[in-house]
């Protein structure tokens, strides 16, 4: 529209003066440059240089990391939360979630606890090569399985299967240290009395604190064991739990665990309101789900091809994001349990087989877009990213 | 190096409406989006067995296919009408303010003036006034921008002359009385964010006239199905898109485009570039100040930050009803002072005394939320300051107990909603500022001030090459950050084609 003809308008010469005034006094943004980064970078940095301070013997078979930020003060976060770890180990580059198993109101430092996983890539590396003064690259605090006030109930089940522990560790670390008018039952279930994570701290701290009970559940108790055994069953949530309506469940386990526990927890009717679940990577014997195509072994391989580039071999019954990382083509990843959304890629030519429940977009789902850390290949597929 | 036509920064509306149009036209286009999902705001996710809406409460300009709004007839131009489901809703909106009213308006001008009549009795003429007004200056609004009347006179279009630089406040003085009938017919300020007594009436008309003329709409799928329908386009017509993949720099030399620098370091040639990135991003970080052009300078001097938001994400496990929702857009406004809300707005407390909005899909949407579920999105203004200052360390516990206060004040209208919440997010001026990239974590750009508005800023940016889009630049909102993608595009292709011209 001409001047002229604006200049018409009514009013148009008192806002002629406002802009006159405000641009006297107004800012020119200059001192916002970098700050939205800034802020972003004191609670959310997507990057963190960690410095592993010390290595902790917990089990046989398992090891806390100690690690202090390298550069810039660690971010807060809520206890259940995660970082993911990004390591380059044979060859490979990957990541891996750890949740916290320090307390959020340790703000020195991060632990995260890891047990080694039969011919684990990454917990053999951490196992075996990561010494102290190491310098290790994870992401920012991430995850939603943490306690609300404003909806949970004050008073906590908490069902943990092995390494399953270290979500829990944090949380009841913090209701101790911090004094909370918060109450958590832990049932903990393990194979043997060798293989509980953090047996002794949690038996002196429910000896100690009458907010916090202790319930271990040996698959293979010792001899002169008086505790509770077998898998954790509906009658042990039940008598643990007494009444059900004013407590929120929550559950952290490998998937084993999950398969049976769930089942008994429908039992005592919790509400899902009610009942938190931790994401606890892909399932790893995807071929016994419902729906995975009838007679297709886990160890057929088909091809995958990556913006039209050379094609590589993929197994089945492995999530395709290991396939990609393993051929070099490197996809953002964080959960690597289908539910962050990160590893998103498109599927434009092929089948891949997902578990039920992922959390995918209704419209991405449409578009052809999976969670390839939740995703399997059942054909030859192409995929763009 | 690789080199493009033209590089799309950020997968907003803008951008990927930009997008498309330009390979639709047959540029070799690349859109880089910092995110790992195109849409910006206009985006989804999930939670347990909900998936969200972040943005999206009512989409204007969709109309029927009999009476076609502007933004159904531009997206079909772009080909991507077919890829989506649209949802008329049946309300305009309802408006509760406590103890005083609580009334569901219908998509009707007549309609609503009829119930309006009615309820104040004493106002009859000054609601038809009022009605007749926003009418009659949309109309000339339209006649004047839309089909861009070659002959523009204070005699053709006397309402336009006489009202398109008033504020509401001053349109409601001629009008109505009663502060209860003005807070009924004005509560979409705040999806501009100013109070009538700043708020321009020219955008005030043009909400009631398009959501009353074209009805408001959902979108199955949410937001993000626009959004993805959009990015297969762009695809689909050759373009390239790179997610996970910020600018870092806009490279200008002699006053022109030579390219950008994505964040992985990565040079990338071009003469074009359309920045869907905030104002401040794309002058301020983006850029050396050396290539800042003064125009830009002195437009930012006169523009102050809009607000951001604090919402409340829910997913319940019971039908909607259960909980006394019947109306899909509620507005719950504490008083009928907007300039006391308002000002509230730069505080963090949210209490009975505010303005909030409560919408709920699922009343139109049986497949929106799982079977016997419902969700409900809550949401209210804020300015950034007041949580950018609250220390890290106390970060999350002022969330939850903002969260907290939130909830007591909409389970005043609305009891029980607590006892049904199965998931729950909340989204903080520093979350919006974190997915968008916004200074301050502002959704809809600057204050939107009459000195701000078209009249007085165009959207050139005065470097060769570069273009803008997005509600920086000027409206915000779906309707119009869309609208404005394809229209920087086309001034682009014109551009580009011309150069092309010249090279032959």
């Amino acid at each position: 529209m001409k001047k002229e003809i604006i200049e018409q308008i009514d009013g148009y010469w008192d806002i002629v003066r406002e802009i006159d005034a405000s641009r006297k006094y107004g800012s020119d943004f200059k001192d916002e440059k970098g700050k939205v980064k800034d802020y972003i970078n004191r609670l959310h940095p997507s990057r963190i240089q960690m410095r592993v301070l010390d290595i902790i013997d917990e089990t046989a078979s398992t090891r806390t990391l100690r690690m202090v930020p390298a550069d810039a003060p660690l971010p807060p976060f809520i206890a259940g939360q995660y970082i993911t770890v990004f390591v380059e180990t044979g060859g490979i580059r990957t990541a891996r979630p750890y949740s916290i198993s320090s307390a959020p109101n340790q703000r020195g430092y991060y632990e995260i606890t890891i047990r080694r996983v039969p011919e684990g890539l990454v917990s053999g590396f951490f196992l075996d090569k990561v010494k102290p003064g190491d310098v290790i690259q994870t992401s920012g605090p991430q995850g939603f399985f943490y306690y609300n006030p404003v909806i949970h109930k004050k008073k906590a089940i908490c069902i943990a299967g092995g390494s399953g522990i270290t979500p829990f560790m944090s949380m009841i670390r913090e209701v101790v240290e911090c004094g909370l008018d918060r109450e958590i039952r832990l049932i903990y279930g393990n194979r043997s009395v060798d293989d509980i994570i953090f047996h002794q701290e949690l038996t002196w701290i429910s000896e100690h604190f009458d907010n916090i009970s202790y319930i271990p559940v040996l698959e293979i108790p010792p001899e002169d064991y008086s505790g509770k055994q077998g898998f954790i069953t509906d009658d042990i949530i039940r008598e643990v739990t007494g009444n059900t309506r004013d407590k929120t469940f929550f559950l952290c386990g490998p998937s084993a665990m999950y398969d049976f526990c769930l089942p008994e927890l429908e039992k005592l009717e919790i509400p899902r309101k009610r009942l938190k679940k931790e994401m606890y990577g892909a399932p790893d014997n995807i071929w016994e789900y419902p729906g995975w195509p009838q007679g297709l072994s886990q160890d057929e391989t088909f091809s995958v091809i990556v913006n039209n580039g050379k094609p590589f071999k993929a197994r089945a019954g492995e999530p395709l994001i290991k396939a990609l990382e393993k051929n070099g083509v490197l996809v953002p990843s964080l959960c690597r349990s289908g539910e962050c959304s990160m590893c998103r890629v498109k599927i434009t030519s092929g089948k891949v087989f997902q578990p039920p429940g992922v959390p995918v977009r209704v419209s991405d789902r449409l578009f052809g877009y999976v969670h390839s850390c939740v995703s399997f290949p059942v054909t030859d597929i192409n995929i763009h990213i | 190096m690789e080199t493009y036509d033209a590089v799309v920064i950020g997968a907003g509306n803008g951008g990927l409406t930009a997008s498309a149009t330009l390979a639709r036209k047959g540029l070799n286009v690349l859109l880089l989006e910092r995110h790992n999902i195109p849409g910006g705001a206009a985006t989804s996710f999930c939670r347990g067995r909900f998936e969200f809406e972040v943005a999206l409460h009512q989409l204007s300009g969709i109309g029927t296919n009999e009476k076609p709004g502007p933004l159904r007839m531009l997206l079909d131009k772009i080909g991507v009408m077919d890829k989506l489901e649209f949802v008329p809703m049946n309300d305009l909106y309802r408006v509760v303010v406590p103890g005083q009213v609580d009334i569901t308006l219908k998509p009707d001008k007549d309609e609503i003036v009829k119930e309006l009549q009615m309820l104040f009795p004493r106002e009859k003429e000054g609601i038809e006034k009022f009605f007749d007004l926003v009418w009659k200056v949309f109309s000339e609004v339209i006649g004047v921008f839309y089909f861009k009347d070659p002959e523009v006179s204070s005699k053709k279009y006397p309402h336009f002359f006489q009202y398109a630089l008033k504020n509401l406040q001053e349109v409601f003085d001629q009008c109505l009385t009663d502060p209860v009938l003005k807070t009924i017919v004005s509560p979409y300020w705040t999806y501009m964010g100013l109070p009538p007594s700043s708020l321009a009436f020219v955008d005030m008309a043009a909400m009631l006239f398009a959501y009353t003329e074209f009805l408001p709409y959902h979108l199955k799928g949410g937001s993000q199905a626009l959004s993805n329908a959009l990015a297969d386009t762009v695809l689909s017509n050759g373009g390239t898109i790179r997610f996970n993949c910020g600018v870092k720099k806009i490279i200008v030399e002699n006053n022109k485009i030579k390219g950008v620098v994505t964040e992985n370091g990565d040079e990338v040639k071009t003469r074009f570039v359309i920045s869907n990135a905030s104002k401040i991003s794309t002058y301020i970080d983006l850029m050396e100040p050396e290539h800042v052009p003064q125009k830009i300078s002195d437009e930012l001097k006169q523009s102050t930050l809009g607000q951001s938001a604090f919402t409340l994400y829910l997913g319940l496990d019971c039908p909607p009803e259960k909980v006394g929702l019947n109306a899909s857009t509620n507005f719950i406004i504490g008083g009928t002072e907007p300039d006391r809300i308002y000002e509230r707005m730069q505080q963090r407390e949210i209490g009975e005394e505010d303005g909030m909005l409560l919408t709920c899909y699922d009343l139109i949407d049986n497949n929106f939320s799982p079977k016997g579920c419902s969700q409900i999105a809550l949401v209210t203004l804020k300015y950034g300051d007041c949580w950018l200052s609250v220390p890290p360390e106390e970060y999350a516990k002022e969330k939850f107990r903002i969260a907290d206060s939130m909830l007591s004040a909409a389970e005043k209208i609305h009891p029980g909603i607590r006892a049904h919440i199965e998931e729950m997010e909340i989204a903080t001026p520093f979350t919006h500022m974190r997915y968008l990239g916004h200074p301050k974590g502002s959704i809809y750009g600057f204050d939107s001030y009459l000195r701000n508005s078209a009249f007085f800023i165009s959207n050139r940016s005065d470097i060769k090459g570069l273009y803008n889009t997005g509600g920086w630049y000027g409206s915000s909102g779906f309707q119009p950050t869309l609208e404005s993608g394809v229209k920087t595009a086309k001034a682009l292709i014109r551009e580009f084609s011309a150069q092309q011209e010249g090279v032959r």
